[in-house]
């Protein structure tokens, strides 16, 4: 599952045509939808980033299911501007480093796949800069790009997801000397690069996706089973579900027969105790 | 993606030859200048196992402490000052049962390269009295030395230091790498094995067992005093048969009369370190067998002493028992 944020809709409008996401009817935010992919619009700044960001994945926890986010993968895809003519216009950039200009605070995606991108680091403003701020010494910058929503976002994401499933790509839309932004022009930039940018997305799924479970759904259940027959406390079921993935480890084989512990009544406590340190025998000494 | 890929450098270390020295070997690496190598080192979520398929190294400076006092978990083969170092974070192989997995955040690579101050830490200890020193447990220094030469250095600094004695560990058969060197008193080069089936299904990127004992005789040949160390003694099937039959070919490999001392760890680990990467490794069942807690939070096999005294009768055949620890 891929969720994308921009800050604008015409970054999101060459997303929305080309995977053809259809409008969410959220009431706070732009929201598109797809199949294996979500988008969102949060507007301009690194709070707004933030807050989207949260929202989206935030959203996607479901009440007392623990994990759920490590197929997940977020990136944050917009305009920013370049100070060097070096980099050209239009160009999209791989980000790692994003520099929090306000703050100093760094930050790092993993990067751990191959991609066609030049890769560069962002420092996120709250204002808009330009060109003239920093040739006269009014404004440092510690980063190749800037823009005004990376460090809210990489922040707000990396609360929730490991640094591999977080990426920021840019793309240089100006060299900070726009006085006001053109639509068309930046959905003309963002296009450009969509072929990259799919190709990228297939290999980040490829690295996000989990291994599956040593326990086939047919034992999970048949364990939940046993739980709610012997009466199991929380602790008893992890300790449970950790025995039978080693047996299977250790083993090579399919869980032995469990069916008599599904079938015992448990009244008192020692009961369900003795059931539970006979299936501890048998799944961790055969 | 290639070896290396990236390299964070944290800004103070532009001073040190040995930064320049690791840069120069990959010059085809993303330079990402950093203020702290824990910016990096230390995020949070990280994924130990995917970060393993594309390691990225950290040039840092390493700040007080530089010595630790040796862990109790490990062997002092009888030595009263016994100490460890770390001027390398992580190690390029990817062993099942290793305890990096549960000790760091990152399987990244963190070369400290103000080496000159580990040394001068060293000597700070030395004027306490005869120092056994081991900067070689986070890491495989030896496996290294191509990326950085720290094991040919610490050779060098112990050669001069008549009171220091240093273990260099490893799985490497990289003995080319020193065979320049003349062995030096002071230095024990320390070998891990495990039997072949065993080294090809959990010792991931390491050599086998053959191209390990074929650097153990040449280092042996030229003179160097080797230890073996058969650690972690593993739970296979059949492990009687295959640890008794081990240790037959690794004698007729080596000469039993040459070898300095060995010591023997059946797998063993700290609690909260087994219960991370249990976690973890669900691709392995190194985790999978009965373990007990003993004290000082130490899990281990239930039958660890049967392993064990198994393992050192074998032994014992072949070496004296005064050489063996463990």
């Amino acid at each position: 599952m891929i969720y994308i944020v921009t800050a604008l809709p015409c970054e999101a409008s060459p997303f929305i045509e080309r995977y053809g996401l259809k409008r969410d009817d959220c009431r706070h935010f732009s929201l598109y939808r797809g199949q294996d992919m979500s988008l969102i619009v949060s507007g301009v700044g690194k709070m707004a980033s933030a807050i989207a960001t949260t929202y989206m994945l935030a959203r996607n926890l479901k009440p007392g299911q623990a994990g759920g986010e490590e197929d997940l993968a977020i990136i944050n895809i917009g305009v920013c501007g370049a100070l060097h003519r070096r980099y050209l216009i239009g160009a999209p950039l791989l980000i790692h480093k994003v520099v929090d200009h306000e703050t100093g605070k760094q930050y790092f995606p993993d990067i751990l796949i191959e991609h066609p991108f030049e890769e560069g680091s962002v420092e996120t403003h709250n204002h808009v800069i330009r060109r003239q701020d920093v040739l006269s010494g009014r404004v440092e910058l510690q980063a190749d790009l800037v823009d005004m929503e990376a460090s809210g976002f990489f922040q707000a994401a990396s609360r929730f997801l490991a640094p591999h499933q977080i990426y920021v790509i840019k793309v240089v839309g100006d060299y900070l000397d726009v006085a006001d932004f053109d639509r068309q022009r930046i959905a003309r930039c963002i296009s450009r690069t969509l072929d990259a940018v799919d190709g990228f997305i297939t290999q980040i799924e490829g690295l996000c996706t989990t291994e599956g479970d040593v326990l086939t759904s047919y034992e999970r259940r048949q364990l939940e089973d046993v739980k709610q027959s012997l009466r199991l406390t929380v602790t008893q079921g992890h300790q449970l579900m950790d025995m039978a993935r080693r047996y299977k480890l250790r083993t090579g084989r399919s869980l032995p027969d469990l069916s008599e512990f599904i079938q015992i009544e448990v009244r008192i406590k020692a009961e369900g105790k003795k059931a539970f340190e006979r299936i501890r025998r048998l799944l961790l000494y055969e | 993606m290639s070896k290396f890929s990236h390299i964070y450098i944290e800004e103070r270390v532009a001073a040190y030859p040995v930064a320049q020295h690791v840069l120069s070997r990959f010059p085809g690496s993303i330079r990402i200048m950093i203020r702290h190598y824990k910016d990096v080192f230390n995020r949070p979520h990280q994924d130990f196992r995917r970060q393993k398929a594309s390691p990225k190294l950290i040039l840092a400076v390493k700040q007080e402490p530089f010595l630790y006092p040796g862990p109790e978990v490990c062997e002092d083969f009888g030595n009263q000052n016994f100490y460890y170092t770390s001027p390398v974070l992580n190690c390029i192989y990817d062993c099942h049962y290793c305890y990096l997995q549960g000790l760091y955040p990152s399987a990244n690579l963190v070369i400290f390269v103000n080496i000159e101050e580990f040394f001068e830490a060293a000597d700070r200890q030395l004027e306490s009295g005869p120092l056994y020193l081991c900067p070689s447990y986070d890491t495989d220094l030896l496996a290294l030395e191509g990326v950085v030469p720290y094991a040919s250095r610490w050779i060098e600094f112990a050669g001069s230091r008549k009171e220091l004695r240093i273990e260099l560990r490893t799985k490497s058969a990289n003995y080319g790498a020193i065979a320049h060197l003349k062995p030096v008193e002071q230095v024990i080069l320390a070998w891990s094995l495990s039997p072949d089936k065993v080294a090809q299904r959990c010792e991931r990127l390491a050599p086998t067992l053959k191209a390990r004992l074929t650097a153990i005789r040449a280092a042996l040949d030229d003179g160097w005093q080797v230890r073996l160390c058969f650690e972690p003694l593993l739970k296979v099937y059949d492990w009687q048969r295959i640890y008794g039959e081990f240790l037959d070919e690794v004698f007729s490999m080596i000469r039993a009369e040459k070898v300095f001392d060995a010591n023997i760890g059946v797998f063993r680990m700290g609690k909260e370190q087994f219960k991370r990467i249990s976690r973890m490794r669900t691709d392995t069942d190194v985790f999978a067998f009965p373990m007990v807690c003993r004290e000082g939070g130490v899990v281990t096999y239930e039958d660890e002493k049967v392993m064990r005294d198994f393992f050192y009768q074998h032994l014992s055949r072949y070496l004296p028992r005064e050489k063996i620890y463990g």
